[in-house]
């Protein structure tokens, strides 16, 4: 079931299953710093924890994701699976919430494997999904 | 609505163009009479029976033809002006139309290839913002004069001879732009000179404008 | 030799459109779904920038860059103002407070401005006839008197305003480098 036409940073029931989602992402994994699921232009549903990156890191990830995608539609290789920001002291992973027009984005510091990140990000965004497909 | 820098600005007495003005002349010399004045005025023409209103008050007119309609080379141009109380209510129906385009298009055509008679022969300009460019229909030759003048002093012939167009154009420019009333004048500002492109750099004259009408074939 | 042009202004002016229209290929656009409605009621909105070229010779082009009208992305718009040449800024007239736009954008892009590299296109003008661009060259005179730069109603699907505009553009910028030892 796709979202009711309510903007999903103003839906109530949204925002309380991404935020249960993100809790159980701090709970997989204790190298997690931020992770804030964004609508596709760059408003921020919810954070963990809360208003640690101000809502910029939503603006800035809606913009990463749409020129990834953008990249991956014009070289033709399939829909955008992951996108990773490698850096010195942390990774940020970033995913859509399969079959929503939501994005998750989440930083994890250097200690965590870039395996084990994506997979809890993953697992994340595809319990989201049903969440929300099953209301 | 501002007078020109080096008038006096002050009240005078309403002008009526004097028969000897034919065609736009008249009008043209009437608006620009107006425009250096503090006192709204009203400017009633009749051109070969169809009438325009300019309530200068309020930066716009009224009439019955559209622009594109009027002559360029009318026989005859009737010009009334009047006083109006400072607290009159506008003579036209507002927004009314934009003065830019009929005041380029008096003072463009008035004076054929001759400087307006009010400009000083050596007196330099300088736009002092630029007309509204969608409703003048200026070509690309004139665009450029009109970032020339947008960013320098020049006299109409230093104009013309940076442009590489005949002094006739850029007089009738620098008249429709005084007519419009947008035009700085300066008796003391030095002659126009261009600026040494730094090495390496192209010559701005001969650069991407140049390229750019050529491939548009405008 | 490449030049960069943005295409600047809130949300709605038509940023997206102008650059389709001067485009020579396909734009590539990044457009989401609009989660707010009330900003402007529009389907999609741009969210990281839109790209188009002109191409001038085989050596030569000129790429058009869009960026986001909203604030919230303003970091794409520092990413873009430090490599472009020029910015066409476009108000449309129905906005809230188009003369409160114009100002906010040209205090953002300021060093642009400062290099005769903004040119005013007004869209909308038909849709909401009570300001005239007279308004906005008066405006600018009063706010910017340095500024100089060339003001006009456009319809961004329309090839023509569009290229006028661009053109008076790059005038501005050519004349400003070409006499820029004469003060104002």
């Amino acid at each position: 079931m796709k979202l009711k036409h309510v903007a999903p940073h103003k839906d109530p029931d949204v925002v309380r299953l991404g935020t249960a989602a993100l809790r159980e992402m701090t709970e997989l994994s204790s190298s997690l710093r931020h992770a804030t699921v964004l609508t596709d232009d760059g408003f921020e549903v919810v954070g963990v924890p809360a208003h640690a990156a101000d809502g910029r890191l939503a603006s800035m990830a809606s913009s990463i994701q749409a020129l990834t995608e953008g990249v991956a539609n014009e070289l033709a290789i399939g829909p955008s699976s992951y996108v990773i920001i490698a850096s010195e002291t942390g990774h940020v992973i970033q995913l859509r919430i399969p079959g929503q027009q939501l994005v998750l984005a989440a930083l994890f510091d250097g200690d965590e494997t870039l395996g084990k990140a994506l997979s809890t990000a993953r697992i994340a965004a595809e319990k989201f999904a049903a969440a929300l497909t099953s209301r | 609505m501002s007078a020109e820098s080096g008038l006096v600005a002050g009240s005078r007495p309403a002008v009526t163009a004097p028969p000897e003005l034919s065609g736009w002349a008249g009008a043209a010399t009437a608006i620009h009479a107006i425009q250096q004045m503090t006192t709204p005025m009203v400017l009633n023409l009749d051109i070969e029976g169809h009438a325009i209103t300019i309530d200068f008050a309020y930066n716009a007119f009224a009439g019955d033809l559209p622009l594109a309609d009027l002559p360029a080379y009318p026989r005859t141009v009737l010009v009334e002006t009047r006083t109006q109380d400072l607290d009159a209510a506008p003579e036209i129906e507002l927004p009314g139309r934009s003065l830019d385009s009929l005041l380029w298009l008096i003072g463009y055509h008035a004076f054929g290839d001759e400087p307006a008679p009010w400009l000083v022969e050596g007196h330099r300009y300088r736009l002092r913002r630029w007309p509204s460019l969608g409703e003048l229909s200026l070509s690309l030759d004139q665009v450029r004069m009109t970032a020339m003048l947008g960013n320098a002093f020049a006299t109409s012939a230093e104009l013309a001879a940076a442009a590489h167009t005949p002094p006739a154009d850029a007089r009738r420019l620098v008249n429709g732009f005084s007519t419009v009333g947008i035009l700085r004048r300066s008796a003391g500002a030095p002659p126009l000179v261009e600026a040494v492109p730094d090495a390496g750099e192209p010559h701005p004259a001969t650069g991407l404008f140049s390229r750019l009408r050529e491939k548009w074939g405008r | 030799m490449e030049h960069i042009i943005l295409f600047a202004g809130p949300m709605g002016a038509g940023k997206t459109t102008a650059i389709r229209t001067l485009s020579d290929i396909p734009v590539v656009a990044t457009e989401a779904s609009n989660s707010d409605r009330a900003a402007a009621d529009k389907a999609t909105t741009t969210v990281a920038l839109d790209y188009g070229e002109i191409g001038v010779s085989d050596e030569e082009k000129v790429r058009l860059y869009g960026i986001p009208g909203q604030r919230r992305f303003d970091f794409m718009w520092r990413i873009l103002r430090d490599r472009a040449e020029g910015m066409l800024l476009l108000i449309h007239n129905d906005a809230p407070d188009p003369l409160g736009s114009m100002r906010e954008f040209l205090i953002e892009f300021g060093d642009l401005c400062d290099r005769g590299g903004v040119a005013v296109g007004v869209t909308r003008t038909d849709v909401r006839p009570g300001l005239i661009v007279t308004d906005y060259t008066d405006f600018l005179e009063q706010e910017r008197p340095d500024l100089m730069a060339p003001v006009m109603a456009v319809d961004p699907r329309d090839r023509g305003n569009m290229e006028l505009l661009l053109m008076s553009l790059i005038a501005n910028i050519e004349m400003r480098a070409l006499y820029r030892e004469v003060p104002a």
